[in-house]
């Protein structure tokens, strides 16, 4: 580092340099001071457990002994004889591909309301971002479970208003991954927020001159809307793509960590949990859970190279 | 606890501020063990079950206080699904608690990865057991040594609403009652519709303790000796297909309402008021009566025929074990004679967790049983006379099984599959997870 012989030399820190921890962090010890709390964090307890995870893919760890090296076993048996490994993968991409459009179309059409200026907006941000503060929670998932179950609310209400006699919604392997997609969908705050921020910021004079060349509501959402909004479409749902890759809680609760019905809503990530936690698979799990960070990275990686094709940054 | 301060000795530019800060945080640092080691004992103790075994266990938690200060217990308690998950997690964190209840199902993969303490020592020396009876101690036993106290003995069982079979002018479940009988008054007590929705039991073909009955019942079991499965795809077709026939004609609870159930006492169809008789632990009818509004009644499983074994066996229902990390040892050894041996311990605890596996204290239970209890005691009477041996501990990959019975019971019921395929396909599952271990 050429640049340490600018270093302006301040109290407690020896101004000879060549220490160690002089060359480590040069000229910003302050800085790194300061992000130290975060890179504590992110060392001890993100990027090394990740890395003992790895390890331990390649290993035949139960918790109770020591691991012993299996090489790629675990990652062989997942890729050729493992049946719940399919179904997972099936149960998690139906609802990706459900719950995060879904999700999107409604925090925009909600954005879209607020955004023709409603009085008391602030409240109602606050009341509609609330399912979101929620969302993950283990008592949002127990209240779904009441809600959806045979004489819970919903059949009550369907029965009052249509006279139709529902099943328990929740524990039948027909219904109950949609049940837990529209969990996913009511909980669209963030989203709309973000939409909102986004459309706050395409200038209204666009529009103007829209309405002067007499383009219709219509015209005006696809052709200027849209594409303005393209960043921020992207942006979410990258985010709501991984989120619900790793969607564990819900189904958790909801399955009580079984996966049941019938596999019905067995999530990637709580078949990796039965198999560590229920099973003592320590070494298969860790090697599950890295082909789901391949997945997501593989999906963001493609989400990123489609960018280019349909995401406008320009003005 | 100097270090701080020899540390900030070395630094080159030091405030009087910072070396004041210090030389707090050093004289804090430092207080805290001292401040721990003037307090007791403080040791914990974990178990799983519902909140009235917790309530038990808490009033005996602190009924020992009186008898021994030092000694301070923490007890933490879960379900039975997330306990073994948390045990497991905090074993292998080093983390292990030190007093725990054990299953049978349990004791065996934990004593043979050392994760428990032999307890020999100890026999007759604070642990007094010997009228436990050799089974009973046994029971705890592997590989000769002995990791597991017995709480209390039971059987898997039947139980029922006794007021829904009056009103509906059924017979109810009682001994001597073939499968088909059985199956016959669920029918009954189902048409009797003396309410809209209920059924006459909850759906079994899911249980596996029934399972295990039955297949004993029919001279298999179901693990063999070896570890391997201890019946075929016949045996097992046969057992989905007797279910298969009283949920189609509506003897019992439909898929949905069953899939419902968690394996807990609060969410089974008998407490949920769905079905008006369920198996479950004969310990967990305290439990059960608890919850339940009207009268239940206790009854032993139907039979195969006249002269076919009854397939009951007594087993520890669970059984407690010091960590081989447990720190206190001889003040939690004494607290756990206090739960088995002695009559202040034993009568807190009841019969919640089965009946006492000593003889002593079965007597000194008989003058202060309640109603529910004596149901519970004339039960184990009855299976004492009836059972046969105790089966050999389920081999690893046990708990998984389980967990694919319930899965393809589901998808039979809820006519995704055949009982002809079910069979075949928990059969090849079952091989497949015992070959993996």
């Amino acid at each position: 580092m050429a640049t340490t012989s600018i270093a302006r030399p301040q109290a407690g820190v020896r101004p000879e340099g060549g220490g160690l921890l002089h060359r480590l962090f040069g000229r910003q010890p302050a800085g790194y001071l300061f992000l130290l709390p975060w890179l504590v964090g992110f060392l001890g307890l993100t990027l090394g457990p990740a890395l003992a995870s790895l390890y331990l893919s390649f290993t035949d760890y139960n918790l109770l002994e020591s691991p012993n090296w299996v090489g790629a076993a675990n990652y062989v048996r997942i890729a050729t004889a493992d049946p719940r490994f399919v179904a997972a993968m099936r149960v998690t991409l139906l609802y990706v591909v459900l719950s995060v459009p879904l999700k999107l179309v409604f925090a925009l059409l909600v954005a879209m309301a607020f955004n023709r200026g409603l009085k008391g907006l602030p409240l109602y941000r606050a009341i509609f971002y609330l399912p979101s503060l929620l969302g993950s929670s283990v008592a949002i998932a127990v209240l779904w479970r009441q809600l959806f179950a045979g004489d819970g609310l919903v059949n009550m209400a369907l029965w009052q208003l249509f006279g139709i006699e529902g099943p328990s919604w929740i524990s039948n392997p027909r219904y109950s991954l949609y049940t837990l997609v529209i969990l996913s969908v009511w909980q669209f705050g963030s989203p709309m927020i973000i939409f909102l921020a986004g459309l706050r910021q395409i200038p209204v004079d666009m529009y103007e001159a829209a309405n002067l060349d007499g383009a219709s509501k219509m015209r005006q959402f696809f052709k200027i809307t849209l594409p303005l909004l393209t960043p921020v479409i992207f942006f979410n749902a990258v985010i709501q793509t991984i989120d619900a890759f790793k969607a564990f809680t819900p189904a958790f609760i909801i399955s009580d960590g079984q996966g049941g019905p019938v596999n019905s809503t067995l999530f990637y990530t709580l078949y990796l949990y039965q198999e560590g936690f229920g099973f003592f698979r320590m070494g298969y799990a860790s090697a599950l859970a890295w082909i789901l960070v391949v997945i997501i990275g593989a999906f963001t990686a493609f989400s990123f190279l489609s960018a280019r094709y349909w995401v406008h940054y320009d003005e | 606890m100097t270090k701080p301060g020899i540390h900030l000795h070395d630094a080159q530019s030091i405030t009087r501020r910072s070396l004041l800060a210090g030389a707090v945080a050093g004289a804090a640092f430092s207080a805290l063990p001292m401040g721990r080691a003037l307090a007791a004992e403080r040791v914990r103790f974990v178990w799983w079950g519902s909140q009235e075994r917790a309530d038990r266990t808490n009033k005996a938690i602190a009924a020992y206080k009186a008898v021994n200060p030092a000694l301070e217990i923490v007890g933490e308690f879960s379900g039975w699904n997330d306990y073994w998950t948390r045990l497991a997690t905090q074993v292998a964190g080093r983390n292990a608690p030190d007093l725990i209840q054990m299953d049978y199902r349990y004791i065996f993969e934990y004593a043979r990865r050392g994760a428990l303490m032999p307890l020999d020592d100890y026999l007759g020396k604070g642990l007094d057991i010997a009228d436990f009876g050799a089974a009973n101690i046994d029971s705890g036993r592997v590989g000769g040594k002995l990791y597991g106290v017995n709480l209390g003995v039971n059987s898997s069982a039947l139980l029922y609403d006794t007021v829904a079979w009056q009103k509906a002018g059924v017979e109810a479940p009682a001994p001597g009652m073939t499968w088909e009988q059985f199956g016959e008054r669920c029918l009954a007590l189902s048409k009797a519709k003396t309410r809209p929705g209920i059924y006459g039991m909850s759906d079994g073909s899911s249980v596996e303790p029934a399972l295990e009955l039955w297949l004993r019942q029919r001279g298999k079991s179901l693990y063999a000796d070896d570890g391997k499965l201890g019946f075929d795809a016949a045996d097992i077709e046969a057992w989905f297909s007797y279910w298969e026939e009283l949920r189609k004609a509506g003897a019992i609870v439909p898929a949905d309402i069953a899939a419902l159930d968690q394996a807990s006492i609060e969410t089974n169809a008998l407490t949920t008021g769905k079905a008006m008789a369920t198996f479950a632990h004969s310990n967990q009818f305290v439990g059960f009566q608890k919850l339940n509004k009207s009268e239940l009644g206790l009854s032993i499983y139907p039979s195969a025929g006249p002269d076919k074994p009854s397939g009951h066996y007594l087993k520890p229902s669970m059984q407690l074990s010091l960590a081989s990390t447990a720190k206190s040892v001889e003040a939690v050894i004494g607290f756990v004679n206090f739960l088995v041996a002695k009559p202040e311990g034993v009568n807190i605890l009841g019969l919640e967790r089965g009946v006492p596996a000593s003889e002593a204290m079965r007597k000194e239970l008989s003058g202060s049983l309640n109603a529910v209890d004596k149901k519970v005691v004339e039960l184990i009477a009855i299976i004492t006379k009836v059972a046969t041996p105790l089966p050999p501990p389920p081999p690893s990959g046990a708990g998984e099984i389980t967990a694919v019975l319930t899965r393809v019971s589901q998808e039979i019921a809820f006519e995704s599959i055949t009982p002809k395929d079910g069979a075949t396909k928990f059969v090849s599952e079952a091989d497949a997870i015992l070959a993996r271990g």
